[in-house]
């Protein structure tokens, strides 16, 4: 197989082309009479979405690649979520959202969670061997993604944390995931043995290991490094985002209070 | 409307914390900020005046080829040593000593958030750097260059104590700088005047804040691998000796983490400075503001991911290489959004050509030079050419004195009036100036040329080669000049404290709120803090300034500090553990050795004590808050016990460890089982006394729904902390076994 072929190769799972056809439809109807500039929003992520499960990308996640599984991994949990919270309208309710350390905690944990729960080596192996674990662990990034993002960009406004409470959540939760990629990145053993003796189901692997020159633990090392560095650039893109945010909205803020004098 | 005056701080409410003695008696009790940082200023300029004897002494053994005036180790020393001085006794305690004056004022307020805190910070910092230059009487200095890489600073290759008393004078600043990083993030959250939101904080604050931040991170990264370091020296461990399985890659890792971020502790107050000096001199606001703050965090978030870029030789390997010169290269973007936010601000201004200010546009011609060299590193191939030569010494003096200290000597010009009520003389200063640029142009420029020519760096002398000879003598020179710049400097100092012209209260016509009162500032600082509705209060009070603001005099956000403070003080010790807890992963891959030693079940009982001892103590505050005393009493006597049964638990299996021959040092798992738990276990202890303390308290009747509930919430806190940290070490250590 050449990179030609490669690149012609695409997964024709019909779970993931179900999910697509059927976000794109309730997108659709549920914004059916202004589709704006959010839409573009939906279609990046969408594509996105597309792209991480079906494309060679999602192909080689599947059982050959560690480093193609971490990009994948990323791009469901960092950049679909966001994308799709974005693509909503934002909503002013007076519901005023719960107080208390869990508000912070749950979608802390849930985010980071999505990071280091799928990279136990056992349950690593589990969603690479067995397709409906694969189908859990897709669904299950996305969502909790998304439980991480919405008190950051979701459209609720009154969930939205302030600020700086916010800053310090994507700084705790990019140091995390910056703690695995560095694990991954130097652990002498491999994280998921799965992709250490690939079951070349395609014939891809000869391209890969030869034509590449990608060995099982170059191959991890990548994942390990493309989790510590453009994955914790995410969380740094979106401290700045929030810190724009705050000069926005004070800059704009009439007068909070009296004047005391 | 706009002149009213309106109160800060109740009156009475640092007070008591005020020591009245007078005298030098009076210097030494101070919990005074302003005295505080005038004290750290000074002594820091005496360990400049050693750490720059001891550079001169390096150029001038390296004026010639094989000269012979130092002999190869003393040589060692005296790298090592001016290094060490440096950074930790002169820059950071120059930057801390300035933010400890000025915060306060430029936000405010009368004092630090916890002035007897401040005290110990301080005195922490001669402590330590006595403790550094014991060691020149004990067998002599420490002699593996700055960051001690190992193993070169193990035993066998360092047998001197040089380096123990370096291991422990670093963890003694190190914990001095973490108590002062606590007290400015406390001072600047808690501390703020009435419509002094984040958003119109001085940028000089601003960064300061953002350094404090940086300080709390990264100088635990340092104190952890120090502990390491000497458990390997003193007890025969092998956290970085390959001969017992250690890895020496580690110490470097370590030390870069923090290494790094420290780059921007010693650069993000001097961009403050510099942010402060530049508009007041050209008349105009800052342009840009946001993106001068925003950029900063984007420094500061960024500066913990790279520090790889310091290692480009030590074998990563590319792909590594690769990852770390992108990322790297990225922070040459916010670095250089600022410079070109201070050449926009002079733009179209109208400029005033003090010395500050003279300073202050030095220091943008001479930190882009070192800002470009430092480019030129983060390109893997051109590090590994050019590393441990010259080069680097030229570039890191570039950012470190070019913009460093220049940023620090514009910043005495511009605040020496506030400090003393004298102006700095003009006249002296231009020499000063004139000296300090062409000596540091002479001294450091060459050494470009010189790395080029492949002059390696902690080199005690060379051989006659073409040109060697000369540069270094210009090299020397230029040292010299600067030495005869800091007496010129000395000299104003000394003649302006006896002959200069008063100051008055605003001698630049500045618009920050340090400049409203007198100078020097009173005990209390302000009878009446001025209004602030934006960005510069004192330029909104003249009715006759264009463009003057009109904002709302906000009312902010109120913040316990004694909450701030331990939630910082957290954040400190969790990047502490993280990184023991890495280390334990890292060394302990097979879980075989634990699961031989550990007993996880019997643990497991102890664990429970530990764990339900947070329910104990959050009923406890409960209790308090709904004025029960006894059951408040009750409960925290419960969180005792539980504690101290935990802890009988730790002792227990310790001792079984020991009788079964486990010692620190019989092999990584047990080195790093021991370092992991025992400075749990020391934290409990810690968290333990502090509770009994709160206990005998209790029954005394100390504590009551209104009086120090925030104090008792604070060491819940701290004990809540202590627990979540078990949860980690007991599911690394112990319960990995089970899976």
């Amino acid at each position: 197989m050449t990179n030609h072929d490669l690149l012609l190769t695409w997964d024709k799972d019909p779970f993931v082309i179900g999910v697509a056809v059927l976000g794109l439809v309730a997108y659709a109807i549920h914004r059916r009479s202004h589709l704006g500039k959010r839409a573009l929003f939906f279609a990046v992520a969408w594509l996105v979405f597309v792209l991480a499960l079906a494309s060679p990308i999602g192909v080689l996640a599947h059982g050959y690649l560690f480093s193609a599984h971490m990009l994948q991994h990323i791009l469901l949990v960092l950049i679909v979520p966001p994308l799709v919270l974005l693509s909503l309208p934002p909503v002013s309710t007076s519901s005023a959202s719960t107080q208390g350390v869990g508000r912070f905690l749950v979608p802390w944990l849930l985010g980071v969670g999505a990071m280091w729960f799928w990279h136990a080596p056992m349950l690593c192996d589990a969603a690479s061997r067995s397709v409906s674990v694969q189908r859990l662990q897709t669904v299950s990034l996305v969502a909790m993604g998304s439980a991480f993002w919405w008190p950051i960009i979701g459209p609720r406004l009154a969930h939205r944390f302030a600020a700086f409470p916010a800053m310090v959540y994507l700084f705790t939760a990019c140091a995390a995931c910056t703690i695995l990629g560095i694990l991954v990145t130097f652990s002498p053993t491999e994280v998921c043995s799965v992709y250490a003796s690939p079951v070349d189901r395609l014939g891809v692997l000869p391209l890969v290991r030869d034509g590449w020159g990608l060995t099982p633990s170059a191959d991890q090392e990548i994942g390990g490094l493309m989790m510590w560095v453009p994955g914790c650039l995410i969380y740094a893109v979106s401290i700045l985002a929030m810190y724009a945010r705050y000069s926005r909205d004070e800059a704009e803020a009439p007068a909070l209070s009296k004047d005391p004098t | 409307m706009t002149t009213a005056p309106i109160h800060v701080q109740a009156e009475g409410e640092v007070d008591h914390v005020h020591s009245h003695a007078t005298g030098a008696y009076g210097w030494f009790a101070t919990v005074d900020h302003k005295r505080i940082g005038i004290l750290y200023l000074l002594t820091a300029l005496f360990f400049f005046a050693v750490g720059g004897g001891e550079a001169l002494l390096m150029r001038l053994q390296l004026a010639r080829p094989e000269a012979k005036i130092l002999a190869p180790d003393t040589y060692n020393q005296m790298f090592t040593m001016h290094g060490t001085t440096m950074i930790f006794l002169v820059v950071m305690p120059t930057l801390v000593g300035f933010a400890n004056y000025f915060v306060p004022l430029m936000i405010g307020a009368r004092d630090m958030a916890f002035p007897r805190l401040n005290a110990m910070s301080y005195w922490l910092f001669p402590f330590g750097g006595a403790l550094l230059h014991f060691s020149f009487l004990a067998g002599g200095a420490p002699n593996a260059g700055w960051f001690s890489y190992a193993p070169l600073s193990e035993t066998p290759y360092s047998s001197t104590s040089g380096t123990d008393y370096w291991v422990l004078a670093l963890l003694v600043l190190g914990i001095g700088s973490v108590a002062g990083g606590i007290n400015i993030i406390a001072t600047v959250i808690t501390l703020r005047a009435p419509g002094l939101t984040i958003r119109r904080l001085p940028l000089f604050v601003w960064m300061t804040f953002i350094t404090a931040i940086l300080i709390i991170l990264a100088l635990p990264v340092l104190n952890a691998a120090l502990v390491m370091l000497l458990i390997d020296r003193q007890m025969d461990a092998h956290f970085f000796q390959a001969t017992g399985g250690g890895a020496a890659i580690l110490w470097q890792h370590f030390f870069w983490t923090f290494g790094h971020p420290e780059v921007y502790i010693m650069a993000l107050p001097a961009f403050g400075m510099i942010s402060e000096i530049i508009p007041v001199f050209s008349r105009k606001p800052i342009f840009g503001y946001e993106f001068v703050a925003g950029s900063t965090l984007a420094i500061a978030v960024l500066s913990f991911g790279v520090w790889a870029h310091h290692m480009f030789a030590a074998g990563l390997g590319h792909r590594a290489d690769l990852a770390f010169a992108g990322a790297s290269m990225l922070i040459a973007i916010p670095t250089g959004v600022k410079i070109f936010n201070w050449i926009a601000t002079m733009w179209g201004g109208t400029l005033r050509f003090t010395t500050a200010m003279y300073f202050a546009v030095a220091f943008l011609l001479e930190f882009v030079i070192g800002g470009l060299s430092g480019i030129t590193f983060a390109a893997a191939p051109i590090s590994w050419q050019m590393t441990d030569t010259y080069y680097v010494v030229a570039h890191f003096h570039y950012v470190l004195f070019g913009g460093t200290a220049l940023a620090i000597f514009g910043a005495v010009y511009y605040w020496f009036p506030k400090m003393t009520g004298k102006l700095l003389s003009e006249r002296i200063g231009r020499w000063h100036f004139w000296l300090t640029i062409i000596g540091f142009n002479l001294t450091f420029f060459v050494q470009h040329i010189l790395g080029m020519l492949g002059m390696p760096r902690r080199v005690y002398t060379y051989p006659d080669l073409p040109h060697w000879g000369l540069l270094n003598m210009v090299s020397t020179v230029g040292a010299f000049a600067m030495a005869l710049s800091v007496l010129v400097f000395v000299w104003n100092v000394v003649h302006s404290l006896r002959r200069g012209e008063p100051a008055g209260n605003n001698p630049w016509d500045a618009w920050t709120l340090e400049w409203a009162t007198t100078s020097p500032p009173a005990h209390d600082n302000f009878a009446k803090v001025p209004p602030v509705r934006g960005r510069r209060p004192l330029w909104d009070l003249d009715p006759k300034n264009n463009g003057r603001t009109t904002g709302a005099i906000t009312k902010l956000r109120v913040f316990d500090k004694a909450a701030v403070g331990m939630w910082a003080f957290i954040a400190s010790e969790t990047a502490f553990f993280i990184i023991l807890i890495i280390t334990f992963v890292f060394f302990n891959a097979s879980t075989k050795e634990a699961a031989a030693h550990l007993d996880v079940k019997t643990t497991a009982m102890f664990s429970v004590c530990l764990f339900s001892s947070s329910f104990t103590i959050h009923m406890s505050e409960k209790a308090l808050s709904q004025g029960k005393q006894s059951a408040f009493r009750g409960w925290l006597a419960a969180t005792v016990l539980l504690g101290g049964t935990f802890m009988v638990g730790q002792a227990s299996e310790y001792r079984k460890l020991l009788t079964n021959g486990l010692d620190v040092n019989t092999n990584l798992f047990a080195t790093t089982f021991f370092t992991l738990t025992g400075f749990h276990g020391l934290h409990v202890t810690i968290g333990l006394i502090a509770l009994a303390v709160l206990l005998g308290l209790a029954f005394a009747g100390d504590f009551t729904k209104d009086k120090r509930a925030s104090a008792f919430k604070a060491v819940g806190l701290y004990w809540h902390f202590v627990d979540v940290v078990w949860i980690a070490v007991f599911s690394v250590v112990y319960l990995r076994n089970l899976a």
